[in-house]
């Protein structure tokens, strides 16, 4: 057997465990995609105490090496909205710690959604897709939420009591460009200092492939609340998911406070949404 | 985990990918007994690479003194650490590799620098080993050491950071062997960072990325050494190519002062690397750190270094002699060459430079005078 295959077959069969877990929180056995006039785009917003909570159990990412070996974060609570042509998802977490920076050894708190590029009974591995089998994800940074809140990334935002005596491209207006040549990344279009916004829109085909999603249109706003932190996420709806059809939602957490980053982190199995028939 | 060899370890390990040699590889060698910590190396990378925003804290070639000198702070005592013992048998390391010790879950056994261990490059500079008191100083000899160790990315055979990478953003180039880290694929997971045992992957918390060590890859592409090469001061290095033992050429520099007299020595070959920075150990710290430091050997390579004969001593002399990369090598009587691969000559020097002694009185100006070596 592939090992794309058994990645998918332990993903079903966490799917049951997940749903049997959560529901005598909510007695749901799927996430309900309700219809709204308006789309909420602040965690905020009251509209969404109208929006059913549906709780998803988080297990360490285990299959891929890094490994996720202790479980922090245990569940996220979703809620989740359309208006017809977009999807509002609602998902709040508890971790104490606010972590907004990425820095070196120290990594920011995010969140993240996945569903399959295709609305389709084949789904793909709930690791991040599978060749052939690619899967959309929206991935919010707690930094990059600061920096659209009014923080921009510096130097001096890091590190106020740093000091530099000086940058060759400011030496003369006519050297800024030079700037450039000592950020590489950012030259080749690499927005991980900051996408501009709250959030990316990436595509996967297995583990390790996440790649930009140049056609995706997420939007973010994620906020701290008492315990954690509240982020909604919204995207375009899965083209062909008519009222009455089911998807799949994956969900993904990292506490940058106690190293999540990349492959560290906590995840959800597939979880089956359904879009409201009216 | 597949199965490869590492001839500076003399047996086989293991490693996330299987054996994939370069077609060249990218090699130098270091005699620390020359460097004096002028720091020009540092400044001349600094200049070239790191002058950015995010890059303030960057030191991708360091000098720092041994023993009590760390870029980051302790990183060879955390790393050693962390590996527990390190056994050798006969040139053949019983010991665990960085990849054999990984725990369950990870790729490499690593070791994350805080933040603040950067803060302080210059940590334990010309600091001895041991006091020289009570006069010691004027006594000639005295058992007090320190020695200065240049460090740049050892474009490893088996590279952690290319190993820890989840997303393979690193990758070692088939034509050179250069390690480099892709800038519009990484994600900033800093797993390089925590991998590499040498510490030479560095995260750049305004581009989001982690940066590294290019050996100035565009310089080499022209024939031409590194900057920290071509600036050193103390002309104590030496780029060139590195054959494996089995293909040792004894007309290729790199490969003579590795494989043929075996004077030039790995930093600390244990971790498993089969880095490719070579260094000529210092002549007079103590044997257990010398072992610990460049594996076995050691004492051998100092005392053919110490009683070099024309030979090696010609080829030291070509160290510092020319910015092209010299990949082949002759000494005709008092004459060094440096020789590209089809023998055309690159540069020429002295095998002892002419020695002119002035008499310390100026008869004809009635004044004394001072002579300089
Ligand atoms: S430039 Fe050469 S002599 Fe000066 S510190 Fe660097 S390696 Fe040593
Ligand atoms: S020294 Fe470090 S950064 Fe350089 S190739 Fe080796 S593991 Fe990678």
């Amino acid at each position: 057997m592939k090992v794309s295959h058994w990645i998918c077959a332990l993903g079903v069969s966490t799917v049951v465990a997940c749903q049997r877990a959560a529901a005598p929180a909510s007695a749901a056995t799927e996430l309900v995609l309700r219809t709204a006039s308006v789309l909420p785009d602040d965690p905020g917003d009251a509209a969404w105490a109208r929006a059913a909570v549906f709780v998803v159990p988080l297990i360490p990412q285990d299959m891929v090496e890094p490994r996720q070996l202790v479980a922090t974060t245990s569940e996220l609570r979703v809620q989740a909205l359309s208006d017809g042509t977009r999807a509002a998802l609602r998902l709040e977490w508890s971790d104490a710690s606010a972590d907004q920076e990425s820095r070196p050894a120290h990594f920011s708190d995010a969140c993240a959604l996945q569903l399959p590029a295709k609305v389709a009974a084949d789904i793909p591995a709930p690791q991040m897709g599978e060749p052939g089998k690619p899967v959309e994800i929206s991935y919010w940074r707690a930094a990059w939420q600061r920096a659209v809140d009014g923080e921009p990334l510096t130097l001096a935002s890091l590190y106020p009591n740093a000091v530099v005596d000086h940058y060759p491209f400011e030496a003369q207006p006519a050297h800024r460009e030079i700037a450039e040549a000592y950020a590489p990344a950012r030259a080749l279009g690499n927005d991980m200092a900051g996408p501009g916004s709250a959030v990316q829109d990436l595509v996967a085909t297995g583990p390790g492939t996440l790649e930009p999603r140049t056609a995706g249109d997420s939007q973010a706003r994620g906020r701290r609340t008492a315990t954690g932190w509240a982020v909604v996420i919204s995207r375009s709806l899965p083209t062909g998911l008519v009222p009455g059809q089911r998807t799949q939602v994956a969900f993904a957490v990292w506490q940058g406070g106690a190293g999540e980053v990349g492959a560290r982190k906590m995840r959800t199995a597939w979880v089956d949404m359904l879009r409201e028939a009216h | 985990m597949a199965r490869v060899y590492n001839w500076q370890l003399g047996r086989e390990m293991s490693y996330w990918y299987p054996e994939s040699r370069p077609q060249k590889q990218f090699a130098a060698v270091f005699d620390v007994n020359k460097c004096i910590a002028c720091q020009t190396c540092t400044l001349a990378c600094k200049t070239t690479w790191t002058s950015g925003r995010g890059q303030e804290y960057m030191l991708w070639n360091n000098v720092e003194t041994k023993p009590y000198g760390f870029y980051p702070l302790a990183w060879d005592v955390n790393v050693l650490d962390a590996l527990g013992e390190q056994r050798w048998s006969e040139g053949r390391y019983e010991g665990r590799t960085l990849f054999e010790a990984a725990r369950a879950g990870e790729r490499v056994l690593g070791w994350r620098p805080e933040e603040l261990d950067y803060a302080h490059p210059n940590v334990g500079e010309d600091d001895c080993a041991g006091k020289v008191d009570r006069g010691h100083a004027f006594g000639g000899q005295h058992l007090a050491w320190f020695f200065y160790l240049a460090r740049i990315c050892n474009h490893c055979t088996y590279p952690a950071c290319l190993a820890s990478c989840p997303r393979t953003s690193i990758y070692k180039r088939p034509e050179d062997g250069i390690v480099l880290l892709d800038q519009s694929r990484c994600r900033g997971y800093q797993e390089c960072v925590k991998a590499c045992p040498y510490k030479k992957v560095f995260f750049n918390p305004l581009t989001g990325v982690s940066e590294k060590c290019i050996a100035c890859f565009p310089k080499i592409e022209q024939g031409l050494q590194p900057q920290c090469f071509a600036n050193c001061i103390g002309k104590i290095r030496l780029a060139g190519w590195l054959s494996t033992p089995d293909k040792a050429n004894p007309d290729n520099p790199i490969d003579y002062l590795v494989h043929v007299r075996k004077i030039a020595k790995p930093l600390m070959p244990q971790l498993g690397l089969e880095p490719n920075i070579y260094y000529i150990p210092p002549l007079h710290a103590p044997d257990d750190f010398m072992h610990q430091m460049f594996g076995p050997g050691v004492k051998e390579a100092i005392a053919a270094y110490r009683h070099a004969d024309d030979d090696l001593a010609g080829l030291l002399a070509l160290f510092g002699s020319t910015e092209r990369i010299v990949p082949r090598w002759k000494r005709s009587g008092e004459q060094v060459l440096g020789l590209e691969e089809d023998g055309s000559e690159i540069v020429r020097v002295p095998l002892r430079e002419p020695v002119h002694v002035r008499a310390g009185y100026d008869e004809g100006r009635a004044i004394l005078r001072t002579n300089c070596p």
